[in-house]
Formats: C-alpha cells, structure tokens, sequence
C-alpha cells in the first residue's frame, strides 16, 4: 500500500507540474496576443513608473479600467479582478501582464495563483 | 456598506464648501454617521467655517503617512446634536503647510491615492460610517482627481457662469467619464424660478441636455446666505430656510439611489 502510494504520487506532482507551467505559458500567450491587438503605441516600457492619476488618465480605456480596478481592490487575482470589470479573465490576464511590463504593477505567485498590486512603498 | 461623494467644480468659488457641510449635516439630521473631509489643501477653508484652530492631527498629516486617520478625525456629533453623528477631517490651513503639499511629487501623489482609497475599509467598513464626503480643490488638482477616484458619486457644483458651464461640460467628458464615475450635477446661484414643480421639471431637462449629466438640484443665488458669510451652518440654524428644504431633497435623492 505505502509502495503505491510513493509510486502513485509522482505522476500526480509532475500532472500538476505539467499544469502550472502550461497555465504560465498560456499567460504569456495571452500577453503576447494582446500586445499585437493594441500594437506597440499603447504598451511602453517605463521603469518604476508611479500609477498616479496622471498616468491613469493617460491610458488607454482598456488598461485603466484594470488599473483603476486593480487600485480599488489593492491586491487582487486576474479572476477578481474579472469579476468587477465583467469581462473575462483571459482579457484581464492579458492586461495585468501588460501593466506589469509597463512598470505600473507588480506580480506575485503563491502557489497556484498570481496576485497584482500597486506597489506603492517600495518606489521613491 | 456607505457611499463616498466627491464634491468638485471646475471652478473656484461655486459653493462646494457650502454644499459638503450643509449636505454632511442634513444627512446626520435624518440620522446617518457622516465624515466630512477637507481635500482643498491650496485654500482650507472648512476649518474657519467650523472655527476649530487646532487639531491632534491633520489630513496632510494623514496623507503623508505619519499619523492614522483616527488622530485626523473631530467629532461634532454634540456640537450639531442631531439623530446621527458628525465627524471632520481638516486640511491644515498654515501657507507652510500650502507650499508643502503644493510642492509634492508624482509618487508621492501615487501614495496619496492608496491611503485616500484605504478610507474605504477603515471609515466605512470597520468603523461603520454610512457617508464619507471629500471636499475638493476645484479644476484639475491632484488631490482632486484622487478623490475623485476613489468616488462611487461625484457631486459637481456649477453656476450658470459660461466659462464654468463649459469647463464641467468639458470635465464631464475628460474626468468624470474616463474613471466611469456615477456624476450629478449641483446648479448653485442660479437665477432661474424654480418654485413650482412644473418650473423645476423644465430646468432638469434642459440641464440634463446641456450637460448629459443628471441635474441633483438648483440651489438659486440667496442674499442672506451671502450676507451670512460663511458663518452659519444653514441647514442646522435655518431649519425653515428654502436652502435646508432643497438640501433634504438632495439628501433624499442620494439617499435612495442605489
């Protein structure tokens, strides 16, 4: 029984393995497709660019209202952040990641899931 | 959970100051725990209204990190004695603290907004207030734009001056509607008869035209509010006053939207 066990959990760890990484790979997709939607104008690389309201007015609609809603929850998953902006999650991923690029968000992975955030302390 | 109401204009002096105390204590009259902020660092003005010289701490304190809201907040439910509770937050009103403010930087702004935002699950959240009302800076300043998007309503104060219709048409389209704000629009010192319903009707549609933007209500030009100089709390002192019956409906009308 115990043999099964040991035997029985690796293909499940490298299943699940399998899983994350394909999930990544599938955000990056994403990225990628919505950086070609929107074409380069919209998607500039800015270092440690605040997310002020300057900024947030500056933006494409699209982006802005991710910002926007990325501001109010704090700290919040692509699926949450779906969930108030009613559009779906890949699209969301999408313009997280885009944000991320362009210096306005930071990520973080715990496990399974990736969480955005204004990073507000760490910038001046 | 309660609502936050940004009170702005696109320009100075139509009444926003007037409008957030008056309308705070209308609310506490029909029993609601209201927090009246002053967010016009450039001119303070809500603390000579209320003649509090000093405070433990104030809201530019707040905003820059070093003190909590709980050392900002005075509250004035004893002073107005009425169903529900009044608290204030003060802009600190020394030029020091003026030029400081003024001279701030982007990411300092950036910050600024995040602690503006916070107000959210501190004030109405775990302290249970059911409106947190932000006095502005009129036009386009930052600490305007941070209250404003932290709003669930704008509250835009105009007079019928051309230029000022023109730059709230203009922010309507550029400000209010880019952060997909809910904006109504106050028409203040208006010249314009609206003692019947029928009266009031006709101005609410061609406002509503002019603006695209749903009209909260006419407040006309009162000698005895600008004799009164800032020094009356009109809807508290004047209960028969015609400002404090326009101010219910106001009140009445947020208080039932959804």
């Amino acid at each position: 029984m115990a043999k099964q066990e040991v035997f029985g959990k690796k293909p499940l760890q490298i299943l699940e393995k399998i899983r994350e990484n394909l999930e990544r790979l599938n955000e990056k997709i994403e990225v990628m497709i919505e950086l070609q939607k929107h074409t380069k104008k919209d998607v500039q690389m800015l270092p440690e660019a605040p997310l002020d309201v300057m900024t947030l007015l500056s933006m494409p609609d699209h982006l802005r209202k991710t910002a926007m809603t990325v501001c109010r929850l704090g700290r919040a998953t692509a699926e949450e952040i779906a969930q108030q902006t009613h559009r779906a999650r890949a699209v969301e991923s999408a313009y997280l990641n885009q944000l991320v690029i362009m210096g306005y968000l930071k990520k973080e992975r715990k496990g399974r899931k990736a969480y955005f955030y204004v990073d507000r302390e760490s910038q001046g | 959970m309660g609502k936050i109401i940004t009170v702005h204009s696109y320009k100075g002096g139509t009444g926003k100051t007037l409008l957030s105390l008056n309308l705070a204590v209308t609310l506490v009259k029909r029993g609601k725990k209201v927090c009246l902020l002053d967010l016009d660092f450039r001119a303070p003005s809500l603390s000579t209204i209320l003649k509090i010289e000093k405070a433990e701490g104030w809201l530019n304190d707040y905003l820059n990190g070093t003190c909590g809201i709980e050392k900002v907040l005075i509250n004035l439910s004893e002073r107005f004695q009425n169903k529900g509770e009044l608290f204030v937050g003060l802009a600190n009103p020394a030029t020091e603290a003026i030029r400081d403010i003024s001279a701030k930087d982007r990411k300092w702004e950036m910050r600024a907004l995040g602690r503006l935002l916070t107000l959210r699950n501190s004030l109405l959240g775990e302290r249970g207030f059911d409106y947190l009302i932000f006095d502005t800076s009129p036009g386009l300043q930052y600490s305007s734009i941070n209250a404003i998007v932290g709003a669930d309503l704008v509250i835009v104060a105009t007079t019928l001056d051309r230029s000022d219709v023109d730059g709230t048409r203009r922010m309507l389209n550029e400000l209010y509607d880019l952060f997909e704000k809910k904006t109504e629009i106050v028409l203040n010192k208006a010249f314009l008869d609206v003692s019947s319903k029928s009266k009031r009707e006709e101005v609410q549609a061609k406002f509503q035209e002019i603006y695209g933007a749903p009209l909260l209500g006419v407040i006309p030009c009162f000698c005895d509010v600008l004799r009164a100089e800032g020094n009356i709390v009109f809807v508290q002192e004047r209960p028969e006053h015609p400002l404090t019956k326009i101010l219910d409906e106001i009140a009445d009308k947020i208080d039932n939207m959804p």
